[in-house]
């Protein structure tokens, strides 16, 4: 930390804009959307009738999630156009060796590796949380759509895609919220070497004794007077191949979650088969009702 | 041991009869009816109109007061003659003059019916509106449930299209029947605090009051009804604006799809009848009452109060399914991560 004043440039001014566009447009439509969703709890009533009542609050919710599509858009493009023009690398996009880092970082943790594998411009946790943002992005705007426009979408894709349509966004935009309070809240505030928080994003600049130890392979190159890295291979096949390899990565990380699904599972089976014993006729619920005219 | 209990009652009865023979001395029944039970005892009120003073002898006998009261107790100083000025310039002047009869043992339900729109409509000076005698009589007073199917002849006094539709309806025809468990106007509407039904705030409440019935498993086992028909509302998109929609009285009737906007209100139809509002036939154009131009797929979008199963809503189903198990995958994974970062560092220092 001798250092300190030593910093070099980690983000361009549009990256930090877009990054506090997305915070504060993430924020809005997370204080009015999970009212709409979690509408029994006990004061939702009371908070919604504070922003005005409800048609004010999905007012804002819809505004704020036309703002969100736009900026997405901005963004990507904003990624692919240089990308074409060769002028940037796609320094985002997962590769082999973030499966390699993340399974030496486990090792590192597990405390069968002797220190943690150094990582270039962005590090697989980052790459993650980034590609978990795009993709929950695009199913958020894509959903949210359909339930902006339901007459257009029954028209178009059916009358199903509505209400699966409001399933995924309510459970998606809930799944962003919790990623966001449990990964991005430590890794950029709670973590030892963030804490109190993780200042880079704002100012655009990282310390350079900070950058050594978090991105060596970056810095090393940095260092020896090396300019970013160009795009190298074909530009559009990496634009086709981005988001199939950052779902992977998005889908693969948290492997260990699977423990969870396990329990959850094994509870839901256990509670049925408790249920089937103790209720020798299980009423079929789909005959037992008045069936509703519309399913007729 | 039967004794004290003998001795009881005929302490109550001593007591009654000594306070009907307190002094002065209140005219008996049959000293009122020696002129009142004349069916040709009339008036000519100022306006003109005829009141007759007739009472059947034969219905308050029968009535819920007719082993108990004297004509006095609600008509305090009749006894005297002549009896005391009544107002007689129009009906309603002469109606009003008995109108605070009743509260003097019903306090409760006058107190009730100071908060019902009746009673604020006759504050404002609607002569119309009714009062106690109106829907019991004033005489042939009888417990207001027996039939139920009375109820709804009272209402119709004044409500009469809405009664007609109503007696139309599967609620109606099955009170008509004798039918205990369908609603009479007095169960949603209450039967003496009734509010404005035009109200947004009275509105609102509508759900929970069509759910107090089906809501109940014991009656949707009984007449093969779903039990969830509430709870699948409210889990949608309209019953969850219900839920947080501001209670205000103002504001216009049209905000978001109640029970009654699809179902109907008085003329609720069950749901499988052709002329039914939410029977696929017609699903549609009740759908297009507020989604102007929707199309014969719109109504699909609403899963007719099922719970998505693979069976009726697959795909539905199968997104619900998806994050069952995909966000304590993620989010489990997540914190695992966050858990084993925390430990290397605790264990590094």
């Amino acid at each position: 930390m001798s250092t300190k004043a030593e910093t070099v440039i980690r983000f361009s001014r549009r990256t930090r804009v877009e990054h506090v566009a997305v915070m504060g447009l993430f924020l809005a439509l997370a204080v009015t959307g999970f009212p709409q969703k979690f509408y029994p709890a006990p004061g939702t009533r009371w908070f919604v009738d504070a922003l005005g009542g409800i048609d004010a609050v999905r007012w804002l919710h819809r505004a704020s999630g036309v703002l969100f599509a736009a900026l997405f858009v901005v963004h990507v493009v904003g990624a692919v156009w240089p990308t074409l023009r060769r002028k940037a690398a796609l320094s985002l996009v997962p590769d082999a060796k973030d499966f390699r880092d993340a399974a030496a970082t486990l090792r590192y943790q597990l405390g069968t590796a002797p220190k943690p594998p150094a990582f270039d411009r962005f590090d697989y946790r980052q790459k993650f949380e980034y590609w978990g943002l795009l993709l929950g992005g695009s199913v958020m705007v894509a959903t949210g759509f359909l339930l902006l426009f339901p007459l257009l979408a029954t028209a178009v894709l059916g009358g199903q895609f509505v209400p699966a349509a409001k399933v995924a966004h309510s459970n998606e935009g809930l799944m962003a919220f919790l990623v966001v309070l449990t990964w991005h809240i430590f890794n950029a505030h709670l973590s030892p070497e963030a804490f109190p928080g993780d200042t880079t994003i704002f100012t655009g600049r990282i310390d350079k004794e900070r950058l050594r130890h978090e991105h060596a392979l970056e810095y090393a190159r940095f260092a020896a007077g090396a300019p970013a890295p160009a795009l190298t291979g074909r530009p559009m096949w990496a634009l086709v191949t981005a988001p199939v390899r950052g779902a992977l990565l998005v889908m693969y990380l948290p492997t260990l979650g699977f423990v969870m699904v396990g329990l959850h599972l094994a509870r839901r089976v256990r509670t049925a088969v408790r249920g089937l014993r103790s209720r020798p006729e299980p009423r079929d619920e789909d005959d037992a009702g008045e069936p509703p005219a519309s399913a007729a | 041991m039967r004794l004290p209990i003998l001795a009881a009652l005929a302490l109550t009865a001593a007591a009654v009869g000594a306070r009907a023979e307190d002094p002065p001395a209140p005219a008996t029944v049959q000293d009122c009816l020696a002129c009142h039970g004349d069916p040709d005892l009339s008036i000519t009120l100022g306006s003109g109109e005829t009141q007759s003073l007739h009472v059947d002898a034969g219905g308050y006998a029968h009535s819920v007061h007719g082993s108990a009261l004297n004509c006095t107790a609600c008509h305090p100083g009749f006894e005297a003659q002549p009896h005391p000025t009544v107002n007689t310039a129009s009906r309603a002047s002469f109606r009003s003059a008995f109108r605070d009869a009743c509260k003097t043992c019903h306090l409760d339900n006058d107190r009730k019916a100071h908060d019902g729109v009746h009673y604020q409509l006759l504050a404002a000076g609607d002569t119309r509106a009714p009062f106690c005698a109106d829907c019991h009589t004033a005489h042939a007073v009888a417990p207001p449930s027996r039939p139920r199917a009375h109820i709804s002849q009272m209402c119709g006094q004044c409500h009469a299209p809405i009664v007609a539709a109503y007696r139309e309806s599967v609620h109606g025809r099955a009170l008509t029947d004798g039918n205990p468990d369908v609603p009479a106007c007095t169960d949603c509407h209450r039967a003496h605090d009734m509010k404005d039904p035009r109200q947004r705030a009275w509105l609102l409440e509508t759900p929970q009051m069509c759910g107090k019935c089906h809501g109940d498993p014991k009656l949707a086992a009984k007449y093969g009804m779903s039990d969830k028909v509430l709870q699948t509302y409210l889990a949608d998109f309209h019953g969850m604006t219900a839920s947080l929609h501001e209670r205000k009285s103002t504001g216009g009737t049209r905000f978001t799809a109640l029970c009654i906007d699809c179902h109907g209100v008085h003329d609720i139809k069950r749901v499988k009848d052709p002329g039914s509002r939410v029977v696929r036939a017609n699903l549609v154009k009740t759908c297009q009452a507020c989604h102007a131009g929707a199309d014969p797929t719109f109504p699909a979008a609403w899963l007719s109060h099922y719970e998505p199963s693979p069976k009726k809503a697959p795909l539905v189903y199968a997104v619900k399914v998806f994050y069952i198990a995909f966000i304590p995958f993620v989010i489990g994974g997540l914190v695992l991560q966050v858990g084993l970062n925390l430990w290397r560092f605790w264990v590094g220092r």
